[in-house]
């Protein structure tokens, strides 16, 4: 059937132009009306994980063709995407709903550029989000970020590898003191395997803070005082020195590679243990079997893990709430959009009620990410100056593995923070440094 | 001027027009949004709330030490750069000057690496400097050990990192400045050549009378070009040590990068940004005089 606007009335066909003028200002009418375009974007994951969003806006769209909402998707390249977002918002030119990295939302929310998300969710959808995921995208006591997903970080094992060397491992869901585990490393280095792979050649920054930052919480420390963003003095803390010297030593006693080559040694049954994440899960399980085990981090005091993933947010100048409050929720939603999210990419689901729709979680490794994400696992910081940091902290951490002084490089890279940070926050830090 | 000549430059302004328009929208008009910005506290996120501070971005750069280490970094890079690239590129020009076929394949290998992204140059060359690890070990490690040298971390070593570095940028890079040199050997004179050889001059003497006067300009070319590329470095020191070990490879370009998108100080990068294009407007002109002062 014809919609009505497309019909031409016959009075109107004697005077052609006035005829196509009110059909054009009634189509154009009818178009406002009805429709709404919804500017999605997203970094670009790897393939299954880009198909399984698209189907997702599919879904969406045909979900509410009714109220006339579509999405449209734009992906661009993970590596650049942050800086894509960052001139968008310089231009003010940023989309409905997007899609950012956990550690970014605070610099977001700090300049006003995200929609707090607090009031479009009930006390039960709350409820239903691993705590990582509402703690990732709360700043300052208010929630601005939701993920579909949520990331582990583990040690895993090769049974047969450890065995040969006479190590026992830990009971199941427990892991090692940071004595064991160099211990463990002694026991394999002597028996002519190399101990543990920590992916130094990983190009990304970001690595390094979300796998090390465990090791300086468990010891006790922290990269900033968030609340008053002070880097000086937490870096170079004795808690925070006390464990990045104790993870400087896993180099320097030779137990794990500083300049490796391969991405995964372990996989190659090069090396007996492997500090990774949830994403090695399948691979591992696969070249293993029950070869495989995993177990926490091993810690210096407080067992800590790591958690963090990339999460939605609204754009605060959006025109468009309901349907961008309605795709977010869509999006994070156990069946509409964590399930085929996860069937793709392997990661750990953000919402409880999703969990049901993968049996593996009963087993390891799978039970650990969940059981960690639920119990030991911090955020990175939130703070608006979490790029310049982590930044800082990675180039440190690499200079160290490879025999940098710990307490004078962690003065220089908490001074380079705190230099920028008293630049741009005169009068946070001035309370700062009051007793 | 005739008329006719007043018109044709009446209707020169049209055909301008439409060259101006695209430099004022993409090089004055940024130039000038840049020069408001470096006098602002602009935060890239925020530049709607940007204060006017005066010159404090630039009293405040000249006076960071990670800025002067950022700019001694890269002045370090082009010294190793200029006098070496152009000397090389010079020497390689000479040799594949050759008008038979087979020295065209010669140039195309040169000038190979120049038509290869960077970036895929940057990961086959961090591999080329690997350390032994695990009991592999990169091929200049390889070579290096067969004239009795011990095994050395290129990229991780802070008083080898930047040497490094720029060994493997002349290598990419030398092939351009080449292929200039050959344009410019096309230009030297064969009737003086062979006057020289009449009079007796050895090869030397010939390249050292003939040739090079006459590649002068050619030269002040290379040298300068090369020096604003130099300057320019990003993509090797950035993928290859991320400005590390100990920030010694931090070049201007990062910095001004991190300055922009990780500080977020876009007020900050602006007059960075600026200072450089100052520093090398300066150079270019130095150049351009020294070699102008040597001709007259």
């Amino acid at each position: 059937m014809t919609p009505c606007f497309l019909k031409i009335p016959d009075g109107l066909k004697r005077y052609p132009l006035v005829g196509i003028v009110c059909w054009l200002a009634a189509l154009v009418g009818a178009h406002a009306a009805q429709d709404v375009r919804l500017r999605v974007w997203s970094h670009q994951g790897q393939e299954a994980e880009n198909h399984a969003v698209r189907e997702i806006a599919e879904a969406f769209n045909a979900a509410h063709r009714d109220r006339g909402w579509t999405v449209e998707l734009s992906f661009f390249p993970d590596f650049q995407y942050t800086e894509k977002l960052a001139v968008a918002a310089a231009a003010r030119d940023l989309p409905d709903v997007f899609d950012l990295d956990g550690p970014l939302v605070a610099r977001f929310a700090d300049v006003g550029l995200l929609k707090p998300l607090d009031e479009f969710l009930s006390d039960a959808e709350r409820a239903d989000f691993l705590p990582t995921i509402l703690a990732q995208g709360t700043v300052d006591g208010r929630l601005y970020a939701l993920g579909s997903f949520d990331s582990a970080l583990v040690l895993y094992y090769d049974r047969e590898l450890l065995a040969r060397a006479g190590v026992t491992p830990p009971v199941e869901g427990q892991g090692w003191s940071w004595d064991e585990f160099v211990k463990a490393c002694e026991k394999l280095k002597t028996a002519g395997i190399e101990p543990v792979a920590l992916h130094m050649n990983e190009s990304a920054d970001e690595w390094f803070t979300y796998a090390f930052s465990p090791v300086v919480w468990s010891a006790g420390g922290r990269l900033i005082a968030q609340d008053i963003a002070r880097v000086r003095g937490e870096l170079t803390s004795e808690a925070a020195v006390r464990g990045v010297r104790a993870w400087q030593e896993l180099f320097a006693r030779g137990f794990a590679a500083t300049d490796p080559v391969e991405p995964d040694p372990f996989g190659q049954g090069r090396v007996a243990m492997d500090w990774s994440g949830h994403w090695m899960a399948r691979g591992h399980l696969a070249t293993k079997g029950d070869r495989l085990g995993v177990m926490p981090l091993p810690s210096l005091g407080t067992p800590a893990a790591a958690c963090g993933s990339w999460c939605w947010a609204i754009s605060a100048e959006t025109k468009q709430q309901e349907a961008a409050v309605a795709w977010l929720r869509w999006v994070t939603e156990a069946e509409t959009g964590v399930v085929p999210l996860v069937r793709a990419n392997g990661a750990v689901p953000a919402r409880r009620a999703a969990f049901a729709h993968f049996p593996e979680y009963e087993q390891m490794p799978y039970a650990l990410f969940r059981a960690q994400l639920e119990t030991s696992a911090r955020p990175r910081p939130r703070t608006p100056f979490y790029a310049m940091l982590t930044h800082r902290f990675a180039a440190a951490l690499r200079d160290i593995s490879r025999g940098a002084d710990v307490e004078s490089r962690l003065r220089k890279a908490e001074e380079a923070v705190q230099r920028v940070i008293d630049r741009k926050r005169p009068t946070k830090t001035a309370e700062a440094s009051r007793p | 001027m005739t008329a006719w000549e007043k018109q044709a430059s009446r209707r020169a302004i049209w055909f301008l027009l439409p060259a101006l328009g695209m430099l004022a929208v993409f090089v004055a008009w940024p130039l000038i949004r840049a020069a408001w910005w470096s006098v602002t506290d602009a935060d890239l996120l925020a530049t709607d709330d940007a204060h006017w501070i005066g010159a404090e971005n630039y009293s405040d750069l000249l006076r960071d030490p990670r800025f002067r280490h950022a700019f001694l970094n890269t002045a370090l890079f082009a010294i190793l750069i200029v006098p070496l690239q152009t000397l090389l590129a010079m020497v390689l020009a000479l040799w594949v000057n050759r008008p038979e076929p087979a020295w065209r394949w010669l140039r195309t290998v040169f000038f190979l690496p120049v038509v290869v992204s960077l970036p895929v140059l940057a990961v086959v060359w961090t591999l080329l400097y690997q350390p032994e690890q695990a009991g592999e070990t990169g091929l200049i490690n390889r070579l290096t050990s067969v004239f009795g040298f011990a095994d050395r971390a290129w990229l991780r070593d802070p008083s080898l990192a930047l040497p490094a570095l720029a060994a493997m940028s002349i290598w990419q890079g030398v092939g351009l400045q080449m292929m200039v040199f050959l344009a410019g050997l096309q230009g030297v004179s064969r009737e003086q050549l062979e006057a020289a050889q009449l009079d007796g001059a050895s090869a030397w003497q010939r390249l050292v009378h003939v040739v090079i006067p006459s590649l002068r300009n050619t030269i002040a070319f290379v040298v300068t070009v090369t020096t604003i590329l130099a300057f320019r470095l990003f993509v090797q020191p950035y993928l290859m040590t991320r400005g590390g070990p100990d920030d010694r490879t931090l070049s201007l370009v990062q910095y001004m990068y991190e300055t922009t998108f990780l500080n977020l100080e876009l007020g900050r990068a602006c007059a960075a940004a600026l200072l450089f294009l100052t520093w090398v407007g300066f150079l270019t002109w130095l150049q351009r005089t020294l070699f102008n002062e040597e001709k007259s």
